[in-house]
């Protein structure tokens, strides 16, 4: 019997499938979603050949035709840029990383950064929805909804899949983001993600109305589970046993919630290693510390979207202020992870939905450059959870163009991730319309070589 | 083994014979035709399964393989996941032992009944063979709830229906406009309507006058076959009307994007595929899409016949991308009918106008006043949605050089540019050059040192084809450079003029006024103008300000994005693995095969023959719609898959009597549901015991009444409705009702959600504004369809979101605290209002909770009045300032308790 189509019968259907395929390496993930896709050739990308090649025209052998945005298809000009940042070689591993990027420098050797990165969208909507579905077009669940479905939570009062919001300083108009991209697609919606909010509420409606305390909506609840009892006796229907449970997981989660998103008694050191702004509700800073008291108490899937990546034009001004946003939080939760002893069974995901060209986008000067999209190579670097820390993996062309060695395609990431979590990818299925469907469609390798 | 044999278990006893639709063909399917299925041949497969011939053929080997112990041999093979159980390798054994029997799939086979049948029998029938038998029908008041429920959306009020039988309380509901609106509910899901673009900045469009003529399609029972044909193609049906063509919105209410850089061929296929596969997923229950890339691969439809789907739905010339804000040709005005009456009278009294001029000088687009809409540039800031014009003397210096200009210092900057490029007179409307601007030149240059009049006028449609460019009066022929303005071209920058003598109007002047302006005017156009301009002043002045009204009026009128063919079929491709990029094999359009014999042609034959009787599926999978809606699951649960891979109907009979009813009955929607609802299969209990619980947990078999939580929209709107809150108008644009701040602003940083106030706050849910990107929280919450593309499954799960949504919304407390005023000012106080929830009487148990529950609440309060202020603060809506505080604060906290009553939004 396949469990989870037996599962998916309404008799069942409050369940997830709950079950891995083989012993994990990670518990759970923690996905740094950088929205607006980060340049490579500014953070860890290292081309010094450009140097010698700035303004000189995009060789025809390199772009080999291949298609460009509607952005920049009939520019009738590519300049080369190289990136205007300095790269070192750091730490024991030798990873190359910009001096945009210093903390993240030193916690270099507990990275894996996979540089070959590529996908198929080159548009942001279509290529973030590809990330977080596996498919360019709205519709499909998510990743981290597949994660819930398909391993449920540990923690009885939270969900298991949170998702977490902050702007970024740099492309402050940036690319907006849409409440699909943690949808559950076709999959029963109590999977799809829940917004941990810093404005109002931390979960939609959490808070008791001004006027109801505490004690009284824990009366109110227990009237309403007499009433709703006598109903299930009368009616004989679970569904009415169900939704008794919710109303305690909510009461529950009025208390978990605020317990969990108050920073007040975290010490003065965490906030230091997470930077100044992590006092501050709603910076990716407060979110990355937020994601671990979340992956502490034991939520599977922790993403955080952080926007403003999107640097057409005004590219040295503006991933100054992103990467000065994202440098020392990202360090500093990695390092926290460590030390509590979470980084080894919780998977960090750092990336964005594609690339940028080498080639300048609108005018250049002699400080001021833009980049387009770019969707044949990227870097994205993971940490924990069972990949092997200081290494770096895939190769691209001397211009950060096309990759040359150990290409690793979006599904194949979505693969491992999930190998990572103990869920052969073949096998987490879904039928719908007809076809058993999956966040890796019908493709995907696991990256062997990059796990430890 | 898998559900549906679970449930073929429970209905069929084990000795009962092999029936391959019900037994084999799924197995064949799920298992076999991935690799042995139509698409075989891609994988370099030659074994088809599929088909009759070569699996009579096969039968040896077929037994062979399925049992074989040679892990190497044994099919299907490991690596795929799929695998076969005991059970079901028994079935195929005794299969093949029969000789492998085959039938056409059951859903292609067009549906029949026998005479003298019922709903009832055909429910009992099946019954009797599980040895089950019908539940009790359910109480009067139960009953009555859920037919309200299920027709109307919203509950009876207590008394509503008294002294009626339940068929003419059935009547009675169906004759309401509320019934429309619960239709139309359904039906905005199946259509993916939104009030929003769906793609990156999500901006708003208006297709709400689509909504409306649904609204008023299911208010006058429009024969359903009518309903499907407006809506595919009502714009090709003869001397189209209005509405009909306002029908075909339905095909528009796709997706677009407008985002910058994106392909403009890639989005063209998707709005095409899009409307394939909402048309295969609506009326055909079929997954044709999944023909997009391949030869499907368990049902019978080729990828060249998906092509030829797509061909009747790409020739309407739209662009590739859409407008980031508003709607994206083609649209129509769409008058509603006030509207339509008031420009009636404008026309009328138009005509009065012109009929007082002087005789023989009332014919002819002329408008023209010298100083109407004159203005300066210091007054005057041009819009990308704007009419204007700008005009001016100029003496080129050099074949190069600037006009007017209101605009950025760099070139190819954002703002605008009316100038002379290598000799030719060029408008540039530029937000972002290249992918956000608009630039057109004349093809005649001008000479430098000469003087001329040079003008042009721009519409406002965002388009190159709304810009015309004047040289000495004379239009000239224009070349299109750049046809992508997508945003305002706004700047701070003042306007530069290069002339003395320009002139700026805040509207497009027609040619003959800039022929004037030019004083180029000529012939009898021109002299019946100057003679109108002379000797008729007043009466002409009056026919100008009557058009200049007209006009304006046209100007507020709704648009609404149709269907309209250009006349030029574009060629249809096979496009290879789907890739826009990549066309093969030409096709014409046509229906697959399986489904039809004879050549179609054109959009109105498809609609035409979805409707008709030589098509299968139309009417089985819209009565299974029907009845999912009433009884949570259809009688085929997949209801988007009556394929190889759908499930076997849990009552094919019922199924196809029912399908048949509703063709007989001349698509008759409200006699079907008024057919089902007379049923004593519908009229039965929900209660359910353990053991039959155990044995049909889903109710597949029918022996009990359907219990089901409401829908997202009910369960707002019957709370709105109970306590006195809901607003009754039935059409118009959306609404924005509360929803928490920020959450439009936390996605995209853009401006925020703004609610409405007064009325707009308690209107109905199918009028609440659906952004595609951050829906309605509540209706997110609920479990209703997200709107991005055709859903037809309804879900519902269980969750504590909903737990406190439900407590803590102020929808909730605005309603619960209007619902205890309501109490309060009732003689049978608390247990009125749970009559009002409920549909019934409260036991003696369950008031002693909610009496015992309002004591407790009104000492609280007593002691603590301000809190109780604080709980009565919440919403808009006025407070009854003649109850006391404490005593209405803790009868809230009550009417809050029914609303929250699992039964309370439950229809049992």
């Amino acid at each position: 019997m396949k469990r989870r189509d037996f599962l998916s019968a309404a008799a069942m259907a409050t369940l997830a499938r709950g079950a891995t395929d083989f012993a994990p390496k990670a518990k759970r993930v923690i996905y740094l979603f950088q929205s607006g896709a980060p340049s490579q050739l500014e953070t860890f990308d290292y081309k010094p050949g450009l140097n010698r090649m700035r303004g000189v025209e995009l060789p025809d052998s390199v772009r080999q035709g291949q298609r460009l945005t509607g952005m920049t298809a009939s520019q009738t000009s590519f300049p080369l840029v190289p990136s205007q940042f300095a790269f070192r070689q750091r730490g024991q591993s030798g990873a190359w990383v910009s001096d945009l990027l210093p903390h993240i420098a030193k916690v270099a050797d507990r990275l894996c950064f996979v540089k070959s990165l590529h996908t198929e969208a080159i548009n942001h909507d279509p290529a973030v929805t590809f990330f977080q579905t596996g498919f360019q077009l709205a519709g499909r669940p998510s990743i981290g909804s597949w994660i819930s479905y398909g391993l449920g939570s540990e923690n009885q009062d939270l969900p298991a899949f949170v998702v977490m919001i902050s702007q970024g300083t740099g492309n402050i108009a940036d690319q907006p983001l849409y409440d699909r991209l943690w949808g559950s697609g076709f999959l029963p919606t109590k999977y799809q993600g829940v917004k941990f909010r810093s404005q109002g509420d931390p979960v939609l409606f959490l808070k008791n109305p001004e006027g109801v305390t505490a004690a009284t909506r824990r009366g109110y609840l227990d009237d309403l589970a007499k009433l709703n009892t006598f109903k299930l006796n009368e009616s004989g229907d679970p569904e009415v046993a169900t939704r008794i449970a919710q109303y305690e997981m909510a009461f529950r989660m009025q208390t978990s919630v605020p317990e969990l998103t108050d920073l007040s008694k975290e010490p003065e050191q965490v906030f230091a290693r997470y930077g100044p702004e992590s006092r501050t509700p709603g910076t990716y800073a407060a979110n990355c510390l937020l994601a671990r008291r979340l992956a502490e108490r034991g939520v599977r899937f922790i993403q955080l979207f952080h926007r403003g990546w999107d640097q057409h034009n005004h590219l040295p001004a503006q991933i100054v202020n992103q990467c000065r946003d994202v440098d020392q939080p990202t360090a500093g939760l990695i390092e926290d992870l460590a030390e509590r002893g979470l980084l080894e069974d919780t998977l960090v995901v750092w990336g964005g939905e594609f690339g940028r060209t080498v080639y300048c986008q609108g005018k250049m000067t002699a400080d001021d450059y833009g980049r387009d999209h770019h969707p044949r190579c990227f870097t994205v670097f993971l940490a924990g959870g069972g990949v092997k820390p200081g290494l770096s993996f895939g190769e691209t062309d001397d211009f950060s163009y096309n990759i040359v060695k150990d290409p690793v395609h979006v599904h194949d990431l979505h693969a491992t991730i999930l190998h990572q979590l103990g869920v052969d990818h073949t096998k987490l299925t879904f039928k719908f319309q007809g076809r058993h469907f999956r966040l890796t469609d019908v493709h995907g390798n696991v990256v062997r070589s990059i796990l430890a | 083994m898998r559900f549906v044999f679970l449930l073929a278990g429970v209905v069929s006893l084990a000795a009962q014979p092999i029936e391959f639709n019900r037994d084999i063909r799924p197995i064949l399917s799920d298992r076999c035709w991935t690799c042995h299925g139509s698409d075989a041949a891609s994988k370099g497969i030659k074994l088809r399964l599929d088909q009759p011939e070569p699996v009579a053929a096969a039968r040896q080997t077929i037994a062979e393989r399925i049992v074989t112990t040679n892990k190497a041999k044994r099919m299907p093979p490991l690596h795929t996941g799929a695998s076969l159980s005991t059970a079901e390798v028994a079935l195929l054994n005794r299969w093949v032992e029969a000789g492998a029997p085959w039938q056409k799939h059951w859903a292609y086979l067009p549906p029949q009944r026998t005479a003298g049948q019922t709903i009832d029998s055909l429910v009992r029938a099946r019954l009797v063979k599980a040895g089950l038998s019908p539940a009790p029908a359910a109480p009067p008041e139960t009953l009555l709830r859920r037919a309200s429920l299920d027709l109307t959306g919203l509950p009876p009020l207590p008394g509503e229906y008294d002294g009626m039988s339940y068929e003419q309380a059935v009547d009675r509901m169906l004759a309401t406009a509320r019934y429309a609106e619960r239709m139309t509910a359904k039906w905005l899901d199946a259509a993916r309507y939104a009030d929003s673009n769906g793609y990156q900045t999500d901006g708003e469009r208006q297709m709400w006058r689509w909504r409306d003529w649904v609204l008023n399609s299911f208010r006058t029972n429009k024969p359903f076959d009518q309903f499907v044909i407006e809506q595919m193609a009502g714009d090709l049906l003869p001397n189209a009307t209005l509405d009909q063509r306002i029908a075909t919105g339905f095909q528009r209410n796709h997706r677009g994007n407008g985002e910058g850089g994106i392909v403009a061929e890639e989005y063209l296929a998707e709005y095409a595929a899009d409307r394939v596969e909402t048309m295969s997923t609506v009326f055909l229950g079929s997954t044709i899409g999944c023909a997009r890339c391949h030869n499907h691969k368990y049902d019978p439809f080729t990828q060249k016949e998906f092509y030829q789907l797509f061909a009747f739905f790409h020739n309407i010339g739209e662009r590739g991308r859409y407008f980031k804000f508003g709607n994206t040709p083609p649209f129509l005005h769409a008058p509603t009918e006030p509207q339509q009456a008031k420009l009636a009278e404008l026309a009328a009294a138009l005509a009065a106008a012109e009929a007082r001029l002087r005789p023989g000088a009332a014919k002819g687009p002329f408008s023209w006043k010298p100083t109407l809409d004159l203005t300066t540039p210091e007054k005057y800031t041009p819009h990308y949605t704007a009419r204007f014009t700008i005009a001016a003397r100029f003496t080129p210096p050099a074949a190069t050089a600037n006009i007017v200009s209101k605009a950025l210092p760099e070139a190819e900057s954002a703002g605008l540019r009316f100038n002379l490029k290598d000799g030719r007179l060029q408008v540039n409307l530029v937000m972002r050059w290249l992918d956000d601007a608009l630039r057109v030149e004349t093809e005649r240059t001008l000479t430098p040192g000469q003087n001329y009049h040079v003008a042009f006028t721009y519409d406002g449609s965002k388009l190159a084809a709304g810009i015309k460019v004047y040289i000495d009066g004379q239009p000239e022929k224009l070349r299109v450079i750049v046809d992508e303005l997508n945003q305002d071209f706004l700047v701070k920058e003042p306007f530069t003029l290069n002339s003395p003598e320009v002139k700026i109007f805040a509207r497009a002047l027609p040619a003959l006024d800039v022929a004037f302006l030019a004083g180029t005017a000529a012939g009898p156009e021109a002299a019946r103008r100057q003679f109108l301009e002379t000797t008729d002043a007043k009466a002409w002045s009056e026919v100008v300000r009557l058009r200049r009204e007209r006009d304006a009026f046209l100007d507020s009128v709704p648009t609404v994005m149709v269907m309209q063919e250009t006349g030029k079929p574009l060629d249809a491709h096979v496009l290879i693995r789907g890739a826009y990029d990549r066309p093969g094999e030409k096709v014409a359009p046509g229906v697959p095969a399986i489904l039809m014999g004879k050549p179609i042609t054109n959009r109105l034959e498809l609609a035409r023959w979805l409707v008709s009787r030589e098509n299968p599926l139309t009417a089985r999978v819209t009565v299974n719609r029907f009845w999912q809606s009433l009884f949570g699951v259809g009688l085929v649960k997949t209801a988007e898959d009556f394929g190889a891979q759908g499930e076997w109907p849990a009552n094919p009979e019922l199924l196809d009597w029912l399908a048949v009813e509703f063709m007989d009955s001349g698509w008759d929607v409200k006699h079907l549901l008024k057919t089902i609802l007379l049923s004593q299969t519908y009229r039965q209990s929900s209660r359910v015991t353990p053991e039959l619980l155990a044995r049909d947990p889903e109710n597949r078999l029918l022996a009990r009444g359907p219990r089901l939580r409401l829908d997202a929209g009910a369960v707002r709107d019957q709370a709105l409705y109970l306590s006195g809150l809901l607003v009754e108008r039935v059409g118009g644009p959306s609404v924005k009702p509360y929803q928490p701040a920020g959450l439009w602003k936390e996605l995209s940083g853009g401006a925020d959600y703004v609610p409405d106030s007064g009325e707009a706050l308690y209107r109905r849910s199918i009028y609440t504004f659906w952004k595609r990107t951050a829906p309605p929280p509540t209706m997110a919450n609920f479990d209703a369809a997200g709107r991005e593309t055709c859903t037809v499954r309804e879900s519902r799960t269980n969750t504590p979101l909903q737990a406190l949504n439900l407590m803590n919304d102020v929808t909730f407390l605005e309603a619960s605290r209007r619902l205890a005023e309501k109490i309060m000012t009732n003689p049978a106080g608390v247990a009125y209002g749970f009559r009002l929830v409920t549909g019934r009487a409260a036991t003696g148990d369950e008031l002693t909770v909610l009496l015992s529950a309002l004591e407790r609440h009104r000492a609280t309060y007593e002691k603590d009045e301000s809190a109780a202020r604080n709980l009565l603060a919440h919403g808009d809506a006025r407070r009854n300032t003649a109850l006391p505080v404490a005593d209405l604060a803790a009868h809230t906290l009550v009417a809050s308790l029914l609303l929250n009553l699992d039964e309370g939004i439950t229809k049992e």
